[in-house]
């Protein structure tokens, strides 16, 4: 088979470039290996939060020269702000194509609050998360409760509220907890089931429990201006619930993020492909990329491990095979490699040096920061040194940042990918050297 | 005794992914979820096989959790071997008779017309419903007249002039019920310079497999590696048009019924991708376009090995044709699945958003390789639905 663009990886970078491209009318394929680290994210787009140091940035293109000054390598000092922008631009345009509005604080970062009840700082929401209306209930009411449905184990109201009592940026409100009941989903002592976040959510993807829902709040949260409760509001992007949900109850209802599955990652990932979809792009899932064929300093196919020998080739190649975790990075006692593509990575030795004493170091662990080493225009070097004119590489594959430390994951991953598309773009236009 | 073939449950990390995307526990609270059944209780069943429960039966093993698996876990495949290592095989008639495709089929096809007529019935399918437990909401799929590779016996000499041939594995489904994608089948390989031949076959086993007989699916997996091996000899590609006979031939015989079929494996190619592979290597056969608005379902054995690319891409051969793919969602029949009274209902829940998808495509027709999703869709929908290779050898025209 025979495509102008092979994307590498499902998750938000791989995503992110093969939208673009697929809406670039470049014929493109996208091969996933099970489903994305979105699956284990916030939902949140982290442009950039925090200092070496760890103090927090309020203003991202503000701080950014600065911060690249001493970077070089970065993936950002790679990409430029003004592609940086471009993409965040772009990825609020694609998602709302989909239904999911994300919003910003102009140039501002702004904080979400997560299931410990600890604020982050991030760029761009999902707007059940924040937008104005968020913003200015937060800046004039002070009236919280946070609440949990009974028998969901992976969310703590109070835990959440002694975090944030002590946080600065909730000074002088008042938090309450509490809880809401579901009807049983099996009769009693038949269901064999855990109740998880995904559990809950599939009762809310259709509209029928938000009466109950609202009442509820309004008994149990008689108080509060703003309710608290662990993402819940289904999995498909609707806004429909989320607005009746409002006006039954006249409260703004937050979502927290809770353990995986992100019910708030898993809609920014269904939304995500399905405009990949809708751009006529051919997303393969099950299978999985096991190496490549390169020639002349191009990679011109990939085999798969279904593919029973045969190539998948194209002109383009994007590699968005993400970190360790995702299989992108992989490490053995003495070495770090890129296991697909055997490409040339940027890594320290020996072992001892990959990581801080202390598992929760704020400065984080140095091996984050490994990856593949690339060029100005992201793309990276084969196992002998040699340039891959036609690969490019986009998001946490990536070596020169540390998205952990500087909270920079998302904004790396919609940037480098949207970068490498402009890439493939530019390219495709003239003619095969 | 731990397998030390599949360890991959220690990757498990909990995630509880697979359980987000599993169609069975989307649709009944009654399922664990494939991370319970499969990764979780492993462990247990390895210290104790009592520990063994009938929630288990409740997977359907359509594979969308190994399809999701961000850790590669095989998670179906841990669940059927959970089956049949610590639970016995089931002794119901019911399900003797449903697996058993070959004689079941070769049965009925003698009198096609009879058995049809019965099977449509009211009372019969009442009867079948109180006696048998085969649930009235499905219509049984309708027999064909006589075997498929017996009548394909009288053109082994039309097939023999061509210079190259490979082998066609038809499936029970070609073989007992739809002549005319067995047909369309030979037409296109033929249409690319390749002649046709078959072997010697049986049931490919997914029935006897979802149903238990795992010793019998293991003898007729014996069988035919070896039958595969003789027909195919040392080098001729062997095409096979049901994605689910694909499937079991070249992953399920190693991982679920460990036979060796590492000599025909590699040669094993599912038929929509044999027919894109000759057409990359520059095959130009001509294709008359085909006015049609066609939703293409992706059946779910078929997206497990990434197949359904090769399929999309042979439908975009074919031109005419307004394509519209549907997302990717379980069709809930799974094989024999949904026939039992007692899943019918799983299974039809299951299928609801498929069937919504193609209300909302509004096609003139449902393609899709797979036969059960076939009837599934056909049972549960007005579209009448069709196999990709019929649509292109009707694209071949005549001759």
């Amino acid at each position: 088979m025979n495509y102008d663009v092979i994307v590498i990886g499902g998750g938000i970078a791989g995503l992110t470039a093969g939208i673009r491209c697929a809406g670039a009318g470049l014929s493109t394929a996208l091969v996933s290996g099970g489903m994305s680290a979105l699956h284990f994210s916030s939902g949140c787009v982290d442009v950039l939060g925090a200092q070496a140091d760890g103090r927090l940035i309020r203003s991202p293109f503000e701080a950014l020269p600065d911060f690249l000054a001493k970077r070089p390598s970065h993936p950002y000092a790679r990409v430029g702000a003004e592609s940086l922008t471009a993409a965040l631009a772009f990825f609020k345009e694609e998602v709302e194509k989909a239904g999911l509005t994300y919003c910003d604080n102009g140039a501002q970062n702004h904080f979400h609050v997560t299931a410990l009840g600890r604020t982050k700082a991030t760029y761009l929401s999902p707007e059940g998360v924040f937008s104005d209306l968020v913003k200015k209930t937060f800046e004039t009411r002070k009236r919280l409760s946070i609440l949990n449905f009974a028998g969901f184990r992976d969310f703590h109201p109070a835990l959440a509220a002694v975090n944030l009592r002590k946080n600065s940026l909730f000074a002088g409100w008042r938090i309450r907890t509490g809880v809401l009941t579901l009807p049983p989903a099996a009769p009693a002592g038949k269901n064999p089931r855990e109740l998880r976040s995904i559990d809950i959510a599939r009762i809310f993807d259709t509209e029928s429990r938000i009466e109950d829902v609202a009442a509820q709040l309004k008994a149990r949260a008689a108080e509060a201006d703003i309710v608290a409760l662990p993402a819940f509001l289904g999995v498909s992007a609707r806004r429909g619930a989320e607005k009746r949900l409002a006006e039954l109850s006249g409260k703004l209802v937050y979502e927290v993020p809770t353990l995986p599955p992100s019910i708030l990652g898993m809609r920014l990932d269904d939304a995500l492909k399905s405009r990949f979809a809708a751009e006529g792009g051919v997303f393969i899932a099950g299978d999985r990329v096991t190496g490549g064929r390169m020639e002349g300093g191009r990679l011109l196919s990939v085999n798969t491990r279904h593919g029973g020998g045969a190539e998948l080739s194209a002109r383009f190649f994007v590699l968005a095979t993400g970190s360790f975790f995702s299989g992108g990075l992989s490490s053995r006692v003495d070495e770090v490699s890129e296991p697909v593509l055997g490409l040339a990575v940027d890594r320290t030795l020996p072992r001892s040096t990959w990581y801080a004493p202390r598992f929760l170091d704020p400065a984080s662990h140095p091996f984050l920061s490994f990856g593949v080493s690339t060029n100005e225009t992201l793309n990276p070097a084969d196992a002998s040194g040699r340039e891959v004119k036609n690969l490019f590489c986009a998001g946490a594959v990536l070596s020169g940042y540390n998205p952990v430390r500087e909270g920079s994951g998302s904004g790396v991953a919609i940037a480098t990918g949207y970068f490498a598309a402009g890439r493939i773009m530019a390219l495709s236009r003239q003619p095969l050297s | 005794m731990i397998d030390l073939e599949n360890i991959s449950f220690d990757h498990c990390l909990k995630c509880t992914v697979c359980t987000a995307y599993c169609p069975v526990a989307r649709v009944t609270p009654l399922y664990p979820g494939p991370k319970a059944s499969g990764p979780d209780t492993e462990r247990l069943r390895i210290k104790n096989p009592e520990l063994v429960d009938e929630t288990l039966f409740y997977c359907t093993n359509c594979k969308r959790c190994e399809i999701v698996c961000p850790s590669d876990v095989k998670i179906a495949d841990i669940i059927q071997a959970a089956r049949h290592r610590y639970a016995s095989g089931s002794i119901r008639p019911r399900d003797f008779f449903m697996s058993r495709t070959d004689l079941a089929g070769s049965l009925a096809t003698k009198a096609a017309r009879l058995v049809n007529a019965l099977t449509g019935t009211p009372p019969v399918k009442w009867g079948m419903d109180a006696v048998f437990g085969i649930s009235s909401s499905m219509d049984m799929p309708r027999y064909a007249s006589g075997a498929f590779r017996t009548k394909f016996r009288k053109r082994a000499d039309e097939q023999a002039r061509f210079e190259k041939s490979l082998v066609y594995f038809t499936g029970c489904y070609v073989n007992y019920f739809d002549h005319e994608l067995g047909n369309a089948v030979v037409k296109s390989v033929n249409a690319l310079g390749w002649g046709v031949a078959l072997s010697d076959e049986k049931c490919c086993g997914v029935p006897l497999i979802a149903n238990g007989y795992i010793g019998k699916a293991k003898k007729n997996a014996i069988h035919n590696v070896e039958a595969l091996k003789k027909a195919a000899g040392p080098g001729r590609p062997i095409v096979v048009s049901s994605s689910s006979c694909a499937y079991a031939l070249v992953n399920e015989y190693p991982n679920i019924l460990s036979v060796d079929n590492g000599k025909v494996a590699p040669r094993i190619r599912f038929i929509s991708r044999f027919i894109c592979e000759e057409l990359a290597a520059g095959a130009a056969p001509a294709l008359s376009p085909l006015a049609l608005k066609v939703a293409y379902h992706a059946p779910c054995h078929l997206s497990r090995v990434g197949g359904a690319v090769h399929t999309v891409e042979l439908l975009r051969r074919i031109p005419g044709l307004s394509l519209t793919l549907l997302p990717s969602e379980c069709c809930g029949l799974s094989g024999t699945y949904g026939y039992k009274k007692e899943y019918a209902k799983i299974a039809r829940d299951v299928g609801e958003r498929l069937f919504d998808q193609i209300a909302e495509a509004a096609p003139d027709i449902v393609v899709t390789d797979c036969e059960t999703c076939k009837w599934q869709i056909e049972a549960h929908s007005p579209y009448k639905v069709v196999h990709p290779v019929t649509l292109f050898a009707r694209a071949l025209g005549e001759g």
